[in-house]
């Protein structure tokens, strides 16, 4: 049985173990084509694990993957050959020229000798024109995620699988960078798969968005649908002891709460209405920190898992490491 | 396109690249050269005390000169360690990422297997023409032009190259360690050298030493090259040892990089 022609990815029940560690577990997922789909979520989700499972790097455990209808373990190879890759991390050949990297990576894919007339095309459209023959190690980090792209474009893939694009790039190059994508997409009329955890990129880049935890999708959809399931702005509350959070849940307006140690999320109806008497019902000497989240992905994800995005430890893993220094200092 | 037109192709790529990037610095390129023509002028004058009789019944070379009878051991002993480079640079590739660029191509394992080890074995035969040239100025004189005696003089050298670049790959396929390769490039360089008839004849060696020499591939590369040239008489059987062990190596490198590459 094989999937649709408008599906460019399929993934069904899909888990991925490294030993006794999962990865990613019982993931599904269909991605159309021509669409930019995000995996939102903070690092360490199984972000990069499901691309190297579509990628046909890594087998899956469990479960099956198809791209562009082939199986990524019956079709390894061809599978291969349809998708791009940019990597998170700038992984090019420093000692070679833009050009020579783009031979390199044409001999790989097996292409024809029409390479060269696409490649160059390519860094033209990119804008490195003028530094085709440059050797990589004068190339500006910016300079060096376009040539990735462009290797990813190369072979004409059905699919790109973009890693933590803008990781670690200044808000400029980021919003060069975006622009770039969007604009790739258009015009290569690609599927493009990228991870990130950068509410921001998700929201500007995704026409739908999945967002992962701990190697589950615990939710998926546009991002406006996403924010739609909130309905309600939430408000981080942390003090500086345990408080009991019964009394705030019978607060007029306010509809759920979340305690996490010395750390309270609100799912209120309106921020500003509730407030007033929030503030009333803590000490206010006990309040060290007050947030308020109106409907975005951060705080949907913030809803979901009771943790941000940016932060990899949560309160409880703060604790414990305290904890462990305290323990040392004995 | 066919599945062989593919795999040619992804080889040129990597192999291509590995070569232009050896060569690329200068450096590699002097050194590379310099170090065996170090060896004839150092090691090769070392006897130049001794009178032609006493040379001649030592290592039965008829021109009175010990060069002639190194020159073969020589470029023997120096395709045994330049195996080394090619797992450096796969080590390099996976430490940069650059091996998971490949392995996301549709590049099969082994073909990486292949163009790393027939790029370090290039490394390793660029210095034969320069050899034969230097050897000249030492004063070293041929038994025989005959081309195919000197075409399989430089095939025991391919084979003993893919041989031995094939074992460094295989014991680093799993390491990420800059140090591996020159580890057991110290460890293993010693006794192969020294019991391989590249530097002495085996006449001499105790009963051990001529054991371990008789199942020395290097034995069999500096001895047909030294058959074949000094003294005209080269056995083909030495060279269907070297290409039983190159085989036997690339096949065993093609089976350990399919289930044990690390990548990252």
């Amino acid at each position: 049985m094989s999937a649709p022609a408008e599906v460019a990815i399929d993934v069904r029940h899909l888990t991925e173990r490294y030993g006794s560690f999962t990865a990613l577990s019982d993931i599904s997922l269909t991605i159309r084509q021509g669409e930019v789909f995000g995996l939102l979520g903070p690092n360490g989700a199984g972000k990069t694990t499901l691309i190297k499972v579509l990628t046909a790097f890594l087998p899956p455990t469990e479960g099956t993957a198809t791209v562009g209808g082939l199986d990524v373990v019956r079709d390894e190879r061809r599978v291969k050959g349809r998708v791009g890759w940019v990597a998170a991390e700038v992984i090019l050949d420093d000692e070679m020229s833009a050009m020579e990297n783009l031979w390199v990576q044409a001999k790989l894919q097996a292409l024809g000798p029409d390479w060269r007339e696409r490649g160059t095309a390519l860094l033209e459209y990119l804008g490195l024109g003028p530094n085709a023959d440059w050797r990589v190690s004068k190339f500006s980090t910016g300079m060096r995620k376009k040539l990735e792209i462009a290797l990813a474009l190369l072979h004409q893939p059905s699919v790109i699988f973009m890693d933590e694009p803008t990781i670690g790039l200044d808000a400029a190059t980021r919003r060069m960078l975006w622009e770039l994508i969007q604009r790739v997409h258009r015009e290569y009329g690609v599927t493009v798969l990228l991870t990130t955890h950068y509410i921001e990129e998700a929201d500007v880049l995704c026409d739908r968005v999945a967002i992962i935890d701990r190697g589950r999708i615990i939710a998926s959809g546009t991002p406006d649908e996403l924010k739609g399931r909130l309905e309600a702005d939430l408000i981080e509350i942390e003090t500086t002891d345990r408080i009991d959070p019964d009394p705030l849940r019978a607060l007029p307006g306010v509809q759920d709460v979340r305690a996490d140690g010395r750390r309270l999320t609100l799912k209120v109806a309106r921020a500003d209405e509730v407030l007033p008497s929030l503030l009333g019902a803590i000490p206010p000497q006990m309040l060290r920190r007050i947030n308020v989240e109106r409907p975005n992905l951060e705080a949907v994800f913030l809803e979901l898992t009771g943790r941000r995005l940016g932060t990899e430890e949560g309160p409880v893993d703060m604790r414990r490491f305290y904890g462990q220094i305290l323990r040392a200092r004995r | 396109m066919s599945a062989l037109h593919d795999d040619w192709s992804q080889f040129a790529g990597i192999y291509y690249r590995e070569v232009v990037k050896t060569f690329r610095n200068p450096w590699v390129i002097l050194i590379t050269l310099a170090q065996p023509f170090m060896w004839l002028a150092f090691f090769g004058s070392s006897f130049s005390g001794l009178s032609c009789a006493e040379i001649e019944s030592i290592f039965h070379t008829p021109t009175c000169n010990y060069v002639t009878f190194l020159l073969p051991g020589v470029l023997a002993t120096s395709m045994l360690t330049i195996g080394m480079f090619g797992a450096m640079s796969v080590i390099q590739d996976k430490r940069l990422g650059y091996l998971k660029r490949v392995l996301i191509t549709p590049t099969r394992k082994s073909t990486i297997f292949l163009a790393k080890a027939l790029g370090a074995t290039t490394r390793g035969l660029v210095q034969f023409p320069v050899m034969i040239v230097a050897a000249f100025f030492f004063g070293v004189s041929y038994a025989t032009m005959s081309p195919l005696f000197w075409a399989g003089w430089i095939l025991a050298l391919f084979l003993l190259g893919i041989g031995f670049s094939s074992l460094y790959l295989i014991v680093t396929a799993h390491s990420t360690d800059w140090q591996t390769p020159g580890v057991l490039s110290n460890f293993i360089t010693m006794p192969l050298m020294f019991s391989s008839q590249a530097l002495f004849p085996a006449q001499n060696f105790p009963w051990w030493m001529q054991g371990i020499s008789s199942v020395n591939p290097v034995t069999y590369a500096a001895t047909f090259g030294r058959n074949a040239i000094v003294y005209g008489t080269g056995s083909w059987i030495d060279l269907g040892y070297l290409a039983i062990f190159a085989v036997a190596m690339l096949l065993i490198g093609f089976g350990v990089y399919a289930r044990f590459l690390r990548v990252e």
